[in-house]
């Protein structure tokens, strides 16, 4: 060790040679050797080139003398002096001498020593007491010899009880096996070892003591008991398993780290704490609330006596250390297991009562009384009464005595018309309470059907203006009205068979009409209804889109039918409408099987682009640069090549100042069309479908053909089939025009300087294996709103198989390519070839046609959104239409962040 | 090599990080043993005689993979804070910390003269950085994915690298290229076969997928084990005949390569097993898993 290094603590023996030679290195080390070191490893030295404290703010002081506790004599020795005269004492030092007063204080408070007092039995106290007692009647001159020979603070029975692992308050035979009380044994067995050993130390000054205390030992059974109680932790409930204080709290001035110390711990403070820095294990691993144990603890030098003597944990021995790997484990014990037919949900007393009334046969059905507003009043009151339960019936008779047109209820005129209708109502109720749980749903939905024909028969003509024209007492007719509310959507359910639009599936249709009852349920919609109890969560989803969409055509069509508008026309809608219902509906239900089908024959699907690596990399991994000599593309060009000939993952940037006004519109155009409503959600599956064969075509050679060929046929063909073409489009076209005929300059003038060979038919960059090749054929059916003709595509395979599924991965691919297919949409002008251009055009029309239906389909669309993750992407694909790569990203991030935050390590 | 050789016999358990440990690799020997996981910490180990060697801590968030050269003079890791570190194997020292990721980073790995590091991102991007120049700026940035990097792997001429975007992209330095290879779902973690001509996929639908490189074929699809919402390796035997991958479940799955049938499974760990690693000429394995140990395994 360099001589430098040692501190120096009391007067050094100074020799003349070591005076010069550390002065000589003062001199040497501030002639700028140690200005080489960084600051905080530089050491202040005084003129003698001795180590200076440095520090605090004045520009460095020296502690004592020269960071010495010492004076400048040093320590002083203690003068021993004796004479005849005054002999020396002999002076009895403890460790009380050395200590600050508050470290005595602290001493007091928390050191480890043998008192009298610790008596746990009570057996000192009683002793005393009988010594006490002795002691009166002393008869024994002089001193007692009870009192000169001081009792053992426990018997050696009981010390030798405690070594084999008794403890106070059990009972000698009480063998427990609970581990945790082995440990605590063990650490008390300890405890008492390492007690006694200190008796020896403390015991000298301790003796005056314990004279002290036999004297003045009246006192003390008095808090003896409650001592021992102190001092015999029963059941520590919640063992403390860490290094802290007792009541020490981590987080006290820093409470935004509040449950959230862990594994994130030793994070810079300016690493902000973001949600992803959750644990996402968990739940999967109960990560210990500890502080990290620092590996240099246990290399301490374990004299520390500081450490030891003001140890503060109570439950933690002098010299021990709380285990990092606990025996201790609390048992654990699972939840109660629900029973599979439990139903959470309270049953009222009321309609208890109106249930067990239901076992009742039937009563006959009764043509209803000839007054019509009667009738519709009987009816009310029958569906209340069935909703709300015998109640509610009682209260109305009691209320309506004098009215007489409520007769009925009192067993008077149209009695037996109300009891079949509160019948029904009652059976009514009960199949709705039913119906969520699927184990039953055959025989739900015999009852339903039936049901629905009653209902039909009962509420189809029912308007309102009738109900409010009747004689009734007003708060009848608000409480009817308000059953009507109610009852609302149940008009759907008695639409005729036909109109079905899963007829063809029963469960579905099942769920549907259950859909369409809870749909206006209270004015809200309710939470857990939806979907078999099987089904996934995209699915679900799924089927209440396909729902939302019935639903809503259902409801058209019955206003059309209201109306007298063209029924046909509504309903021409509503069967095609079930068909693709149905065809998107019942692939669904079915196996995963055609999904991993389609799987296999869409992915994987191979691309190949071109890349540069740079030059750096290619040396570092030892190979011939294959673009060495080639210049590097201007990286202002760069964005263009990618962009229209690469086709590799770049947005296509407006690439003119006078496009972005058109750019512009489209994206305003873009999110009014993702606020579209679910009617265009299946036609929009299709469009999706389109486009990722449209990812499949090869780009640059459609580019090419564009450059070279005549468009003006495509554009014939173009306005021959979309009969809506919007003006935009038409911009669009131009644009796209223009794009290309830069797009050929750039390519023409680039060719040649690279030397890049585009061959005519072969695609350069990219080909695709196992391109699915789809036959499209279109179908055509009749949009009654706008009506537009409305085109579907489904491809072939969509019809062998039901159209595919529009499962949530998928759509997450789809996701991850929208800004492909936009540049597909503006290169559908530029292809020639019929299939291709027919498919892009379909894909640019049907976005045309978004944009005119979508202020209607607002509303509901808003309504549905959390429902649907799909138009949650379609949401995004317009609005990233226009946007820039960076925000794209963002975005992007920002949805799957979720996912992957878990799916990360 | 039959299913008996299988190495499904625990042989050591290593245990001293504290938390979940992400990853276990072996050495280009074999002999030694490298782990991170959440406890920012880089562990040594020797697997075979279960001793802890060394501890390399400098991280300040949970170091996600390490990698070692073939010389097993340094390494390099990356994690959390956004980083990738390089290290010196002896001294334990961090020699440079290539900053750049503008998030947190997946994985890394060097190419076979160590002269290379790739790192991938979160960010979307693969980052190659330069280990022999003293620049700690990235040699290139590859941000053609769209979604964040999870695994990446090296060949002579090759930086190959699955993304979430569901895509296995193969970067051909040698000829100037880019071959994608769609899976359709996000992609876990690749692994190349011994013979160079396969890559081993783990996808988030559960399914291992084993393409060839030349092609993009798939060839096989390994199922059975869970995979939803972790990172989880998978790796080919060192004779390439059976494909191992870990379970969330805790369990350890050997499928044929061929066939695709389940040949053994076995429960390794107490939960998910996020990381798997096979010897390079011996039947032995490695596992680490959330519940903090890592296991060595043999026949």
């Amino acid at each position: 060790m360099d001589e430098r290094d040692l501190v120096f603590y009391g007067t050094p023996i100074e020799r003349e040679e070591e005076l010069s030679s550390r002065k000589k290195k003062a001199v040497a080390e501030a002639s700028g050797q140690l200005r080489t070191l960084p600051t905080w490893k530089q050491e202040v030295r005084d003129e003698e080139g001795r180590r200076r404290f440095h520090g605090a703010f004045t520009g460095g002081y020296s502690a004592g003398y020269y960071n010495t506790v010492g004076s400048k004599e040093g320590w002083a020795p203690q003068t021993f002096t004796s004479s005849r005269k005054n002999r020396a004492e002999l002076k009895q030092q403890s460790i009380l001498n050395f200590l600050d007063d508050d470290e005595k204080a602290d001493l007091e408070g928390q050191s480890l020593a043998t008192s009298t007092q610790f008596d746990t039995f009570g057996f000192t106290a009683s002793e005393v007491a009988r010594k006490q007692a002795d002691k009166e009647p002393s008869a024994i001159p002089g001193p007692v010899p009870d009192e000169l020979v001081l009792p053992a603070a426990e018997s050696i029975g009981a010390k030798l009880l405690l070594k084999m692992g008794w403890r106070h308050g059990r009972s000698i035979k009480d063998s427990s096996t609970d581990s945790l009380y082995d440990a605590r044994r063990e650490a008390r067995k300890a405890f008492i070892a390492f007690s006694s050993s200190d008796d020896t130390k403390s015991n000298i000054d301790g003796d005056a003591n314990h004279v002290n205390d036999h004297s003045n030992s009246l006192e003390r059974p008095v808090n003896d008991d409650n001592l021992s109680s102190q001092y015999t932790p029963l059941n520590a409930l919640q063992p403390k398993q860490d290094l802290h204080g007792l009541g020490y709290d981590p987080y006290k001035h820093a409470p935004e780290f509040r449950g959230k110390a862990g594994p994130g711990f030793g994070i810079g403070a300016l690493e902000e704490y973001d949600i992803e820095d959750e644990d996402v294990y968990t739940t999967a691993y109960d990560f210990e609330d500890t502080v990290v144990q620092e590996v240099e603890d246990s290399s301490k030098p374990i004299t520390d006596h500081k450490h030891r003597l003001t140890w503060k944990e109570p439950g933690i021995l002098p010299g021990f250390k709380v285990a990092s790997i606990s025996d201790y484990q609390v048992e654990k014990f699972n939840a109660p297991e629900v029973p599979k037919d439990f139903v959470p949900r309270h049953k009222f007393a009321g309609p208890l009562k109106v249930e067990d009334k239901t076992a009742v046969p039937p009563p006959p059905d009764v043509p209803p009384p000839e007054d019509s507003n009667m009738k519709v009043l009987i009816e009310g009151v029958a569906t209340l009464v069935g909703r709300c339960g015998k109640l509610f019936e009682d209260l109305s008779r009691e209320k309506n005595q004098s009215n007489p047109s409520f007769g009925f209820l009192m067993g008077g005129n149209g009695h037996e018309y109300y009891e079949r209708k509160l019948w029904e109502a009652q059976q009514k109720y009960k199949d709705q309470k039913k119906l969520p749980l699927p184990s039953d749903g055959k025989s739900s939905q015999k009852t339903e059907k039936m049901n629905a024909e009653n209902r039909g028969k009962i509420l189809g003509e029912r308007p309102l203006e009738r109900s409010s024209s009747s004689l009734v007492s007003p708060d009848v007719n608000l409480q009817s009205n308000l059953s009507d509310t109610f009852m609302k959507p149940l008009q759907f359910s008695e639409l005729p068979e036909v109109s079905k639009p899963f007829k063809d599936n029963s469960a579905k249709q099942e769920r549907f009409q259950q859909f369409l009852k809870e749909k206006y349920k209270g004015g809200l919609r309710s939470g857990e209804s939806g979907g078999a109890s099987n089904m996934s969560e995209a699915v679900r989803a799924q089927e209440r889109l396909d729902f939302e969409l019935a639903a809503e055509a259902l409801e058209k069509a019955n206003r059309g039918q209201q109306s007298n508008l063209s029924a046909q026309q509504s309903m021409d809608f509503l069967t095609s409408a079930g068909m693709q219902f149905t065809s998107a509906g019942v692939e669904q239900s079915k196996d995963t099987l055609d999904k991993d089908f389609e799987m296999k024959k869409m992915y994987p699907k191979r691309e190949e682009n071109q890349w540069r690596p740079s030059p750096v990399l290619c040396k570092r991994f030892d190979l011939v640069d294959p673009y060495m000599g080639k210049l590097p593309p201007p990286p202002r060009m760069r964005g263009k090549i990618d962009s229209l000939v690469f086709k590799a993952e770049f947005i296509p940037v407006p690439r003119i100042g006078d496009k972005t006004g058109q750019n512009q519109n489209r994206s305003s155009g873009g999110l009014q069309s993702s606020a579209q409503g679910v009617r265009d959600g299946s036609a929009d599956e299709e469009e999706d479908e389109v486009v990722v064969d449209v990812e499949n075509v090869e780009r640059p050679v459609d580019l090419y053909k564009a450059i070279f060929s005549d468009d003006s046929d495509e554009e014939a063909e173009t306005s021959k089939v979309s009969k809506v073409e919007d003006p935009e489009k038409k911009v669009e076209v131009a644009n796209a025009t223009l794009n290309r005929l830069m797009a050929g300059d750039f390519l023409e003038s680039l060719g040649k300087e690279l030397g890049l060979e585009v061959p005519p038919d072969l695609p350069p960059y990219s080909h695709t294996n196992q391109n699915p090749s789809a036959l499209e054929k279109e179908t055509t059916g009749l949009n009654p709103r706008d009506g537009s003709s409305v085109k579907m595509k489904i491809t072939e395979e969509d019809r062998k198989q039901g159209s595919p599924p529009p499962s949530e991965d998928r759509m997450d691919r789809r996701h991850s390519k929208r800004q492909r297919r936009y540049d597909s949409i503006s290169d559908s002008y530029s292809s020639s070839s019929g299939d291709d251009s027919d498919r892009d055009r379909y894909s640019s029309k049907s976005k045309g046609r978004r944009k005119k239906g979508s202020s209607s389909r607002d509303k509901k669309s808003s309504s549905s959104r959390k429902h649907s993750r799909r138009r949650h992407h379609r949401e995004d694909v317009s609005r990233e239409y226009s946007s820039s790569r960076s925000s794209r990203r963002d975005k992007d991030r920002g949805e799957s962040k979720r996912e992957k935050r878990k799916r990360r390590d | 090599m039959s299913a008996s050789d299988l190495p499904t016999k625990e042989a050591n358990v290593l245990k001293g990080h504290e938390g979940a440990v992400l990853a276990a690799r072996f050495n280009a020997d074999g002999n030694y043993c490298l782990s991170c996981g959440k406890d920012r910490t880089i562990r040594l180990w020797n697997p075979h005689r279960g001793i802890h060697i060394k501890t390399y801590k400098s991280h300040g968030r949970e170091v996600r993979d390490v990698h070692v050269t073939p010389d097993n003079s340094k390494l390099v890791s990356c994690g959390g804070d956004r980083q990738v570190f390089y290290w010196d194997v002896s001294t334990g020292r961090v020699i440079r910390k290539f900053r750049g990721h503008e998030s947190e980073v997946n994985a890394v790995k060097f190419n076979e003269y160590a002269s290379v590091a790739v790192s991938a991102g979160y960010d979307q991007s693969l980052r190659s950085w330069d280990c022999r120049s003293h620049s700690t700026e990235p040699i290139q940035i590859i941000d053609t994915f769209s979604d964040s990097v999870m695994s990446v792997c090296l060949t002579k001429t090759e930086i190959i690298a699955g993304s979430v975007d569901g895509t296995v992209r193969t970067f051909d330095i040698r000829v100037g290229r880019e071959i994608s290879d769609n899976l359709g779902q996000p992609v876990n973690c690749i692994s190349l076969s011994n013979d160079g001509n396969c890559i081993l996929a783990s996808c988030l639908d559960s399914t291992l997928r084993l393409l060839d490189r030349t092609t993009g074929e798939l060839l096989q699809e390994y199922k059975g084990h869970t995979c939803r919402s972790f990172k989880m390796d998978c790796c080919l035997t060192n004779t390439d005949a059976h494909v191992t991958g870990g379970s969330e479940d805790g369990y350890v799955y050997f499928w044929d390569l061929v066939d695709a049938t389940v040949v053994s499974r076995f429960r390794a760990h107490a939960s998910v097993v996020t990381s798997v690693s096979y010897h390079p000429k011996d039947s032995c394995m490695v596992t680490a898993s959330v519940d903090g140990t890592i296991r060595v395994w043999k026949t």
